[in-house]
């Protein structure tokens, strides 16, 4: 049965003035500022130009997250963006470097294939047993090399948890902006048996990297090599390969995420995402229902789009391990029972002090992240429109 | 304990942010450091496993590779060995070599490779050898995978 909204609903806003919202927001532009330019301003005019929209762009979506109290809304802004500009960008580098998106034999054997984090679950059992990485990239130097991409999984995991998949993750935006076009989901129940696929997906692929020592989540299922990289087609195999990537991403990240309003790709699928969701339970932050100012409305539960929050879930106050922490939950809840929490302190009280400092770890790693990609996409979109190629 | 716990608590979410920025601005320290503390390389079924001889031909050189048969424990029954030939531009429209890659002094396989073509022919002379696997030329000179078996 639903309850009626507490008395004191109005007074648990985390809404700021524009004072005070500047204020919070300071440390930020500061942070940013210093992250992103390296402790150098561009000189060259059109760079500054995309360096001071990139930043502009940051701060603005920050100060607008503390002033209206919304944390989605903002956070969705920016992290679409980030998986638009970044397929952009690394689409163009690909045709910079090779001429096509299609890897060849020769950069495979030559291990100067661009390591993403979507392997790191396939990698850990054959590092262990010997000392080696199934992955033809490089180790240290290069484009995104194997050992900068580890430590930022790491500084993520210990950061952030799984809200890496909805703060930090190149691809996770494409389902995120998919899943928000419709107004109302043309499927509404996905039956919660689903939320298991991740896992048995990750253990699958977990395995089979282990047996064959390769990749096996990236040579056969990878989705996104869709809009990034994939293997010429020189064989039968390989055409059967890129039917099955190419039909998961139409159907994981364009159709289901349209049709059902959630992220089915991240939340169905994805195995890097199933491991992740075991650093939530190392991390500082977590979000919690406040059993008191819950009304039952199951507003949370109809509007996560990960299927983190479950009716069960709102009964134990938390949503379940696979929670990528994005806010929506917070955003639509109309007593504010559902808040950004830190390990130790009681569910109640300093709710803005909570949220401040998830915000500030979370949006600063997707600033600091996507920032290079984001200006460069948008330098490669001047360059399309100033001289008709991107390259 | 509540207390104790609150602060130990606040403390660890501003660490967090404290990491945050250490994974950015030290990230070529760190990656620097787990590689060479892991002492972690590529995989030789991706690398091709480390060189062990060459053959000096004045002008090219041919590279050796040991064999891969490396299995998540012990080696597998089948592998392959890389073979490659560089420098590109010094490289004659023919080449033709015997590889002994086991150390026993005879030639395990002939190998010809006609630069021109991009067409390569494999004598086995060894029966752990069996067929070329990928022949591919790259930026420094020709690249060859020549698939192995182990014969007990």
């Amino acid at each position: 049965m639903m309850k009626e909204h507490p008395p004191h609903a109005k007074t648990i806003e985390v809404r700021q003035s524009p004072g005070k919202s500047f204020l919070f927001a300071l440390p930020m532009m500061l942070l940013t500022l210093m992250m992103m330019s390296g402790g150098k301003i561009p000189a060259d005019p059109q760079r500054l130009f995309v360096f001071t929209v990139t930043y502009l762009f940051f701060n603005l979506l920050f100060f607008l997250m503390i002033h209206t109290g919304k944390t989605d809304r903002y956070r969705a802004t920016a992290f679409i963006t980030y998986a638009i500009l970044f397929i952009v960008s690394f689409i163009s580098h690909m045709f910079e470097a090779r001429g096509s998106m299609s890897l060849s034999q020769e950069k495979i054997l030559l291990c100067e294939v661009p390591f993403c984090h979507l392997v790191i679950p396939m990698t850990l059992i054959p590092a262990a047993f010997t000392k080696t990485i199934i992955f033809p990239g490089t180790i240290t130097g290069g484009y995104a090399s194997i050992a900068s991409m580890f430590t930022i999984w790491i500084g993520a995991s210990l950061s952030l948890g799984r809200g890496w998949c909805s703060w930090g993750c190149f691809f996770g935006g494409l389902d995120d902006a998919f899943s928000r076009i419709l107004k109302k989901p043309v499927f509404r129940n996905i039956n919660p048996r689903w939320t298991y696929l991740p896992w048995a997906v990750l253990l699958a692929v977990v395995l089979s990297a282990a047996a064959f020592l390769s990749p096996t989540y990236c040579t056969w299922l990878c989705p996104f090599k869709t809009v990034t990289e994939f293997e010429a087609v020189t064989s039968f195999k390989i055409l059967v390969q890129t039917i099955l990537f190419a039909s998961l991403f139409i159907a994981l990240v364009i159709v289901l995420p349209l049709l059902t309003k959630r992220r089915t790709q991240c939340s169905l699928f994805c195995p890097f995402g199933a491991m992740q969701g075991l650093t939530n339970r190392i991390n500082a932050f977590d979000v919690r229902i406040d059993p008191d100012r819950c009304i039952n409305c199951k507003r949370c539960v109809t509007a996560c789009p990960t299927l983190s929050v479950t009716e069960e879930s709102v009964r134990a106050g938390c949503p379940l391990i696979s929670c990528m922490k994005c806010g929506t939950c917070m955003d639509v809840c109309p007593s504010g029972a559902v808040a950004f929490h830190v390990r130790g302190t009681p569910v109640a009280g300093n709710r803005n002090i909570k949220r401040m400092l998830f915000l500030y770890a979370a949006f600063l790693f997707l600033a600091i992240f996507s920032g290079g990609t984001i200006q460069d996409g948008l330098s490669r979109i001047i360059r399309l429109i100033t001289t008709g190629s991107m390259i | 304990m509540k207390r104790a716990l609150k602060i130990a608590g606040y403390t660890w979410a501003v660490a967090c942010i404290v990491v945050v920025l250490a994974t950015f601005v030290g990230n070529n320290y760190f990656s620097a450091k787990l590689a060479s503390s892991t002492g972690i390389t590529i995989s030789p079924w991706f690398s091709g496993g480390e060189i062990v001889g060459s053959i000096d031909h004045a002008t090219y050189k041919t590279v050796i590779h040991r064999p891969v048969f490396d299995g998540l424990i012990g080696e597998r029954k089948e592998g392959f060995i890389q073979i490659e030939w560089q420098p590109v531009t010094a490289l004659p429209l023919v080449i033709e070599d015997g590889i002994d890659f086991t150390g026993d002094g005879k030639e395990d396989f002939a190998f010809r490779l006609d630069t021109a073509a991009g067409r390569g022919t494999l004598t086995p002379r060894n029966p752990s050898v069996i067929a070329i696997q990928t022949l591919v030329k790259v930026n420094q000179g020709w690249v060859a995978r020549i698939q192995l078996r182990k014969v007990s």
